[in-house]
């Protein structure tokens, strides 16, 4: 009882992911930044951020309802967060895994951006009603690939457990170079998934001001965007999982340090894309989505069956 | 379509896209744009009337702010219409000195406006590299006229500064770093496959919708309309440079950011041959304070297109009228033409192709109107007295400044 | 001969009642005066017979007992012509040219707004360059209204 409030509250929950991510936020705006010739921000800033937006207050429009309004932020926050107790494998013992925690962690992945969707609706505003439809429209473009490159993975592991996807690449650690087309699919879907450049459509500054966080503020927009931050973590954990078990034999303390390293350099990699594209128009993303990306990931699943059939009796 | 479906939405007078207040309420069916009406007004400043009086000298100063970018644009303008009238002969190193000014400043704004086009679409590195490097003409500027905008560089008869051997090496140095800079921009702009995505294609407006709304600058020449103040009708040194007038034919963003990237190349070279045939000579002439009787119009090839200003005078110190046309009010029926069945997201880049300056464009009247349900007129003197109280009540105290 | 000079014989040979109203200020430079009635006929030769075609802008202007509009119009060359003309202040309107030229509907509401002129055909649309609710009867360009 003690240990499983100890997982959720401290580690690895609530505490521990909010920390982290907040980590990964600097570390995303850093290189971001010092890649477009900036400085970029000290290291506690998205804390400062955070607690600033704490302090602030909110104000919830005339006509939004305000408990859906001031609700979705903690759904948002709750189900990124969930989703972490899954994903995070540094050794070959699992916090918690069951056959079929993939399935889960993906969906748990989907009630963010559901959250993000109902908020900006509920807000009448229009800016954010563009937004949530954008938003919309862009899950479904993005979703199908990233569900088909991490599962053409769990296919060649034959296991939907993350713990045993991981443990088979762990073991078979050739099996993972099959894999490079569905790595570059979901890193890619996942850049959609988490509104990074050039997928920030559904919150395009200068078309729709904020998108669907345009009536959002103090509180409401801290748990939104440290919602939008776990969620990095977690797509980070979840492909690191998956493509790059590495360390879980080393012990817990290096096996961990491992998987931190795993996790910045897949935001680093995040970093980097986004540094170097335009954003795209809404039309251009669903039709890059679903003439490129899912085919390429339908070829992983092709890939990993034939793999399977040949290799892996 | 049921009306359900359509909704508009306002895109300022503050939006994020715009760097300054205007109005455009846009009529959207999901994300296609049905139509747009703009409002403009938002920045009006009285600057005409305010010009009836002042004197001349006061009214190249105020000129100059009609804008924060183009201020030599303006005030060259405007001194060369009164030089008109006065039959003043301008020394010729003055001449090339305003030159000089006026293709630095050409550098700046390009520089600005590619990094704004790089934010419309999403793409902040451009706009953090452009302005890095922009940096560079804006210290040159600084160097040469003592301040980063607003240069005050000109006078009636001539310019105010002149320029030594030391800061010609600076500038030389300057242009180099920069001509590397832009080739390096020229090829970002024509292969980077998101920009081409989002320029490409987008606000197209045709040659002849060109000619027939009267488009100018860049805009206009992206539309192959062949026409720049500069050689057409030669001001200040360009008729001694040779240059040449850059077109194209995509008729869209795209070919209107070849068209600012390679004018900033041909900018590079005026300011070589400038600095290179620089005459010897006084700066300036006498001019007499009061002007007498006349009309001029000085045409100018600005960053953004050609501006025009009209003086009358009536012998005595002071203007009978100016009138001042920015190069922005005559591209704003194109704007509303190209943004005709495009989509949403195109809207900022569309907009922003054009390099509005809306302070510019709404140059005329001062919004004397504090109070909105009174609806009264407040002078510029209750203006000023009301700012002083404002500020009195905030403990800093401007009254003893005299205007 | 100059085609200044050119300009300005072939338009008195048109039109003989020019004479005498055309000025040569300076190279590039023609200054016209023609009266109202006698301008559409002029400017439409003038935009389409000698190419006159860009329409740079409309200057307007208070002159004691009436008011004066410059048609600030450009050929590609170079040459610029200022066509000038003149109506009475109380209740005379000229007519729009914005349906040829629709970059000149906002100078025209700049005439309206600023000057109080009349300028018929104008199509609908909000006013500009001044507020909504800048109070009737207010021109700030006239030369009897005074920011004091």
């Amino acid at each position: 009882m003690i240990s499983a409030l100890f997982a959720i509250l401290v580690f690895p929950g609530i505490l521990f992911v909010s920390a982290f991510s907040l980590a990964a936020e600097f570390a995303d705006r850093k290189i971001h930044a010092r890649l477009q010739n900036r400085v970029g921000p000290p290291w506690f800033q998205p804390l400062a951020d955070f607690i600033k937006l704490l302090g602030k207050a909110e104000l919830i429009p005339t006509n939004a309802r305000p408990l859906i309004f001031s609700i979705t932020p903690v759904f948002a926050l709750a189900s990124a967060i969930t989703a972490y107790l899954y994903v995070p494998l540094w050794t070959k013992d699992a916090l918690f895994s069951f056959n079929g925690d993939v399935i889960v962690v993906l969906y748990l992945l989907t009630i963010p951006t559901m959250a993000f969707f109902i908020g900006g609706w509920y807000s009448t505003s229009l800016y954010a009603k563009i937004g949530s439809v954008r938003l919309m429209t862009q899950l479904f473009a993005y979703e199908v690939p990233l569900f088909i490159g991490i599962l053409s993975g769990a296919l060649l592991a034959d296991t939907w457990s993350l713990y045993g996807i991981a443990l088979f690449y762990h073991n078979n650690p050739m099996f993972r170079f099959f894999n490079i087309i569905g790595f570059a699919v979901s890193l890619i879907a996942l850049m959609g998934k988490l509104e990074k450049v050039p997928f920030d459509i559904p919150e395009a500054e200068t078309e729709i001001v904020a998108g669907v966080c345009t009536e959002y503020s103090g509180k409401f927009l801290a748990l939104f965007r440290l919602a939008l931050d776990v969620e990095m973590v977690v797509g980070a954990s979840l492909l690191a999982a998956v493509y790059l078990p590495s360390g879980m034999s080393l012990g817990p303390i290096a096996g961990f340090a491992v998987y931190i390293v795993e996790i910045f350099f897949i935001v680093a990699l995040i970093s980097l894309l986004r540094t170097v594209f335009a954003r795209l128009r809404i039309d251009q993303m669903v039709s890059f989505c679903w003439k490129y990306m899912a085919p390429l990931g339908i070829a992983q699943l092709l890939i990993n069956l034939i793999v399977k059939a040949v290799l892996i009796k | 379509m049921s009306d359900k479906n359509k909704f508009k939405i306002p895109i300022g007078p503050q939006h994020p896209a715009l760097k300054e207040p205007e109005s455009f309420s846009v009529a959207l069916k999901g994300e296609k744009i049905l139509g747009v009406d703009i409002r403009l007004g938002y920045n009006h400043r009285g600057v005409e009337k305010a010009c009836e009086e002042r004197t001349y000298i006061q009214d190249m100063y105020l000129v100059e702010r009609v804008c924060g970018i183009c201020s030599h644009s303006h005030s060259t303008c405007f001194v060369q219409a009164v030089e008109e009238i006065a039959g003043l002969q301008v020394p010729r190193r003055a001449l090339y000195i305003r030159t000089l000014v006026s293709e630095l400043e050409r550098i700046h704004s390009h520089l600005l406006w590619l990094g704004v086009a790089g934010h419309e679409i999403g793409f902040d590195t451009l706009l953090m590299y452009t302005w890095r490097d922009r940096e560079v003409v804006m210290d040159i500027l600084a160097e040469l006229t003592g301040n980063r905008v607003n240069y005050g560089m000109n006078t009636i008869g001539g310019v105010r500064r002149d320029i030594n051997p030391d800061q010609i090496k600076k500038v030389l140095k300057g242009m180099d770093i920069l001509e590397e800079r832009t080739k390096y921009y020229i090829e970002v702009a024509s292969k980077e496959t998101t920009v081409i995505k989002r320029l490409l294609g987008v606000g197209i407006l045709s040659h002849e919708d060109a000619l027939r709304l009267d488009a100018v600058g860049p805009t206009a020449r992206a539309s192959n309309v062949n026409r720049d103040v500069r050689r057409d009708d030669p001001y200040a040194a360009y008729s001694e440079v040779s240059f040449n007038v850059i077109t194209d034919d995509h008729n869209d963003i795209y070919g209107r950011t070849l068209v600012r990237v390679k004018e900033l190349m041909e900018a590079y070279k005026i300011v070589r041959q400038v600095l290179k045939d620089m005459p010897d000579g006084p700066i300036t002439v006498k001019a007499p304070r009061k002007i007498p009787a006349g009309e001029a119009t000085s045409r100018y090839e600005a960053p953004r297109g050609e501006d025009m200003h009209y003086v009358k005078s009536n012998g005595t110190e002071k203007p009978e009228r100016v009138k001042i046309r920015a190069p922005t009010l005559a591209n704003i029926q194109a704007v509303k033409h190209m943004l005709k069945d495009r989509f949403l997201a195109d809207m900022p880049i569309v907009i922003a192709a054009i390099d509005p300056c809306f302070s510019c464009t709404d140059r005329l009247i001062s919004i004397n109107d504090l109070d909105r349900t009174k609806s009264e007129i407040v002078t510029w003197e209750g203006l000023r007295d009301y700012s002083i109280k404002w500020y009195k009540e905030k403990g800093i105290d401007f009254s003893k400044v005299e205007i | 001969m100059s085609m200044e000079e050119n300009i300005k014989e072939g338009l008195v040979k048109n039109f003989s009642f020019l004479e005498n109203k055309i000025q040569v200020q300076r190279p590039r430079r023609l200054l016209l005066d023609v009266d109202l009635e006698r301008f559409e006929e002029v400017f439409e030769y003038l935009t389409k017979g000698l190419k006159f075609g860009h329409l740079i802008a409309i200057t307007g202007l208070d002159e004691q007992d009436k008011l004066s509009f410059i048609y600030h119009m450009a050929q590609d060359g170079g040459i610029m012509i200022n066509i000038k003309t003149s109506v009475p202040k109380d209740n005379f309107a000229i007519k729009t040219i914005s349906g040829r030229f629709p970059s000149a509907e906002v100078y025209e509401r700049e005439l309206v707004d600023l000057l109080g002129a009349k300028v018929e055909g104008l199509p609908e649309g909000s006013r500009y360059p001044l507020v909504d609710d800048w109070p009737k009867g207010q021109f700030p360009l006239r030369k009897d209204w005074k920011t004091k």
